[in-house]
């Protein structure tokens, strides 16, 4: 019997390659190489996505810049006033551009194009919103062999506490705004693991919420 | 060295020469060539970038404004497309995303109508973006790269529109000057975010809902923004200057410093106003006229504008709208200048007149101008004027009333006083001089003539002239009967835009053009004038009676340039009556236009430029010599299979080939 050539098909698949044999194509995992690693660990240090730093006069003249002219940055900074800010682009501390502008903006706590700075948000409490409390029981709670309840939660208020055995799931009781949402999607149907107002099981409740 | 080029390819140039990273595009009339233009390089080679063939212009306008976040992008769009971009267009000002639009400004239907106005770029005008109206080729391909500079200026962030008019300045092709590509890095350099959306260690959240009190603190930032980029323009222009050679400003003052009489415009039309001001200035007993040509027109230098009318001394403001303000008291442009001179020049400022024209393709003619230079006179006189806008070219609506029976009945009721005391003034109407030669081609759609004509432009070009080529756009099927008109003036001088529309020669590519019903095609052929058809079989004696009387200097030519082209085996007739053309047309010989044609004939280059020689050597006037039977080229499988695509790889000239060359 003849064998059939196999052939590799050109594909941008990074974790699979794919192989024709015939009219039958297979996937299978394509075999590691460096490059995929490689580029991985520079994606930060790609200067596109290295964010500027926006300084005013008092961030400048506290700390020591190498690659740009301190004095006359400052000086320049001065004559424009207190609205003065330097535009600092320097990937991996090497600048790349350094700007001294006047900033535009009347209102000088919101961002330019209302932009929000994820890491700079502060969480805020949302207890109030509850009507009910949430608290898991660390007995009932499979910890880190599960986690559906923390994937699943959209204030992403369910955090797991420890690793392997006795490792459990906690409600922030700040984040949490009653949805019910792990509750619903519990794998044990908190039968045993999430208490509501103290109560594990809810005949009723459960009714209301799966229409049994 | 100038290069030929379509408005659109100007622009397009201008975005590649910004090295534009990023570039979705959703094609539509007029600007659909910027677009082709750029998919053509990415796909060559020769420039870098994304592009995205969107599903809509709501989703180019979407990606544009995504790729805005982390990289430079432009697009391009005119008419409907632009309406159907503004319902993200102001996710790109309020999110400070300095993206690029070219907008081929056209008419926005009902009644559909692929023609040019302002329409579109007037729908847009509350939408937060930088609007600079450019009025040439030249102009938009430097408005572009200007363009990125502003909008990525710190103070500013806000997304810009470069506007040019449809057709006369999208399609019409002339000489532009392409800058240096490393000079163009040294003036814009490359973008950098402030807030890049995929940054990992300041990850990032854009278009965040917000309540009223952070809203209207961050509206209050974006006004404050958008108002910086009047200051940034002015400098950005003079910088440009400085490094180009073409220096630009917020406006225009073309004219007298002292102009008493004022005309206000955005883009192309006023090439014809430049030429009637620099007839009526200066005439004796006539005040001192300009024309107030606005580049800036979003946001508004309300303050510079009247400061430069105060400076004059203007006492009358007539303004050109090419689009309206459907249920305002005024149209756009004559809105803001009347706003703004009420509020900075109090008592003291010039009246302001509305004039709308040039709607859906309307030719803004010369005597227009003349028309709104006699209608400042007046109300500087203090004679009284109508409080709305007064209309061109509609008949049973003029702005001087020779016959009141023309006039619609209910607007004499309304207005009979008014128009009693407007008086037509004969010295505003002086013959204009006639500096420019005129060629109109007449010919088939598909037989070549726009190529021909922009041949001819760049060789006019290469020889010192400077020269203009129009083609007529309209719902023209292949073999319907159309025009390209080509403008030529000496070296030197002023930049002439407009035609005076009497032709100096009359070029018929198909002898049966003259007997179409449809088309005088003689009308307007100068008593001086030149003919030139391609025919084997028509003598001079016929052609005479044709032309009529009145018309006995008229030089005419034949050439059987089908006759030629057969025996060559070419396609098309174009190129031996581009030869011809140069036999009719001294002032640009051949012999200096040949060095030209060598390096930009279309392909087959050989046997097109032997079709040149040969219209040139065969160009009668003595008529055909004998009837001879009728030439038809063969209608081969080959021939049938064409279709534009094709033409535009052959098209002319080879942006990309000038500059591998250069």
């Amino acid at each position: 019997m003849a064998t059939i050539e196999e052939r590799v098909l050109d594909s941008k698949n990074r974790h699979m390659e794919f192989v024709a044999t015939g009219r039958l194509v297979t996937a299978r995992p394509r075999e590691a190489t460096g490059e995929t690693e490689d580029r991985g660990s520079k994606i930060e240090d790609r200067a596109e996505l290295c964010a500027p730093e926006i300084l005013a006069i008092d961030e400048v003249a506290g700390q020591v810049i190498d690659g740009i002219d301190s004095k006359a940055i400052l000086s320049r900074m001065a004559d424009i006033g207190p609205e003065a800010r330097l535009f600092l682009h320097r990937p991996q501390g090497k600048v790349l551009r350094a700007e001294v502008y006047e900033d535009p903006r009347i209102c000088p706590e919101i961002n330019r194009g209302a932009v929000i700075e994820n890491l700079k948000e502060k969480p805020k409490d949302v207890s109030g919103w509850r009507t009910h409390d949430f608290i898991i029981d660390t007995k009932g709670c499979l910890g880190d062999e599960c986690g559906r309840c923390s994937v699943m939660c959209p204030e992403n208020a369910i955090h797991l506490m420890g690793k392997g055995k006795g490792s459990f799931h906690e409600i922030d009781p700040l984040a949490c705004k009653g949805c019910y949402i792990c509750w619903v999607e519990c794998y044990r149907t908190a039968a045993d693991c999430i208490l509501v107002d103290g109560k594990t099981f809810d005949a009723a409740m459960r009714a209301k919420h799966f229409g049994e | 060295m100038a290069t030929v080029l379509s408005g659109n390819s100007a622009a397009a140039w201008g975005f590649r020469l910004s090295r534009v990273q990023c570039y979705p595009y959703y094609p539509i009339t007029p600007s659909t060539a910027c677009s082709e233009q750029i998919a053509r390089w990415v796909s060559d080679g020769a420039l870098e970038t994304v592009t995205i063939n969107a599903e809509s212009e709501h989703s180019a306008a979407s990606q544009i404004i995504a790729a805005g976040k982390s990289v430079r992008a432009g697009t391009a769009t005119s008419s409907k497309g632009l309406l159907y971009m503004i319902e993200v267009m102001e996710n790109a000002s309020g999110g400070s995303i300095p993206c690029g639009f070219f907008i081929g400004n056209r008419a926005t239907g009902a009644p559909i109508n692929i023609w040019a106005d302002n329409s579109d770029a007037y729908a847009m005008r509350d939408s937060g973006a930088i609007q600079i109206f450019t009025a040439d080729a030249q102009e938009a391909l430097d408005g572009v790269i200007q363009g990125y500079r502003i909008a990525e200026d710190l103070r500013v962030r806000i997304p810009f529109a470069v506007n040019l008019r449809g057709f006369t300045g999208t399609h019409a092709y002339e000489g532009v000057e392409i800058p240096k590509p490393e000079d163009v890095d040294r003036f814009l350099p490359g973008y950098i975010s402030t807030m890049p959306l995929f940054a990992p260690a300041k990850p990032v959240t854009y278009g965040a809902m917000l309540s009223a009190l952070p809203y209207r603190r961050h509206k209050r930032n974006q006004m404050a923004a958008l108002k910086n980029a009047v200051e940034v323009t002015q400098e950005v222009g003079r910088e440009f200057g400085e490094r180009f050679g073409r220096s630009y400003g917020l406006f225009d003052w073309i004219g007298d410093q002292k102009a008493k009489l004022v005309v206000a415009l955005l883009g192309e039309s006023a090439g014809a106003g430049e030429v009637v001001v620099r007839h009526l200035q200066g005439k004796q007993g006539l005040p001192g006229v300009a024309l107030l040509k606005i580049r800036l027109f979003s946001p508004f230098p309300a303050s510079e504008i009247s400061q430069a009318l105060a400076a004059a001394g203007t006492k009358a403001v007539v303004v050109l709208d090419e689009g309206l303000n459907h249920g305002g008291v005024f149209p756009p442009l004559a809105q803001r200048i009347a706003t703004a001179v009420q509020l900075h020049l109090g008592s003291h400022a010039p009246k302001v007149a509305s004039v709308i024209g040039g709607l859906g393709g309307s030719e803004v003619r010369q005597e227009h101008f003349q028309l709104m230079f006699n209608l400042a006179d007046n109300i500087a006189e203090g004679k009284p004027l109508r409080a709305e806008p007064y209309w061109l070219d509609i008949d049973e609506d003029p702005i001087f009333v020779e016959n009141e029976q023309q006039v619609n009945p209910k607007l004499w009721k309304k207005w009979g006083e008014v128009w009693k005391q407007q008086k037509r003034k004969e010295k505003y109407f002086s013959a204009l001089p006639q500096e420019t030669d005129e060629v109109r081609i007449y010919s088939r759609a598909g037989q070549g003539a726009i190529t021909s004509a922009v041949g001819f432009t760049g060789a006019g070009i290469l020889t010192g002239s400077r020269l203009l080529t129009v083609p007529a756009f309209g719902s023209e099927r292949r073999g319907a009967i159309i025009t390209t008109d080509t403008l030529v003036h000496g070296g030197g001088g002023q930049k002439i835009r407009s035609f005076n529309r009497t032709w100096d020669v009359m070029v018929l590519y198909d002898d049966t053009i003259l007997y179409s019903p449809e088309h005088q095609a003689l009308d307007g052929l100068k008593e001086s004038g030149t003919l030139l058809i391609n025919s084997s079989r028509l003598t001079v004696k016929k052609l005479r009676e044709q032309l009529g009387a009145g018309k006995a200097n008229v030089r005419i030519f034949t050439v059987p340039a089908a006759e030629i082209a057969e025996r060559l085996g070419l396609k098309h007739i174009n190129m031996a009556m581009l030869g011809a053309l140069h036999r009719v047309y001294e002032k640009i010989p051949l012999e200096k236009a040949l060095p030209y044609y060598e390096r930009h004939v279309p392909k087959p280059r050989e046997l097109s430029l032997e079709a040149i020689r040969l219209g040139y050597a065969e160009c009668t006037d003595q008529g055909a010599k004998k009837r001879v039977k009728e030439v038809r080229l063969p209608v081969t499988a080959e021939f049938l299979a064409w279709r534009p695509e094709d033409h535009s790889q052959i098209a002319w000239p080879s942006e990309t080939e000038e500059i591998r060359a250069g």
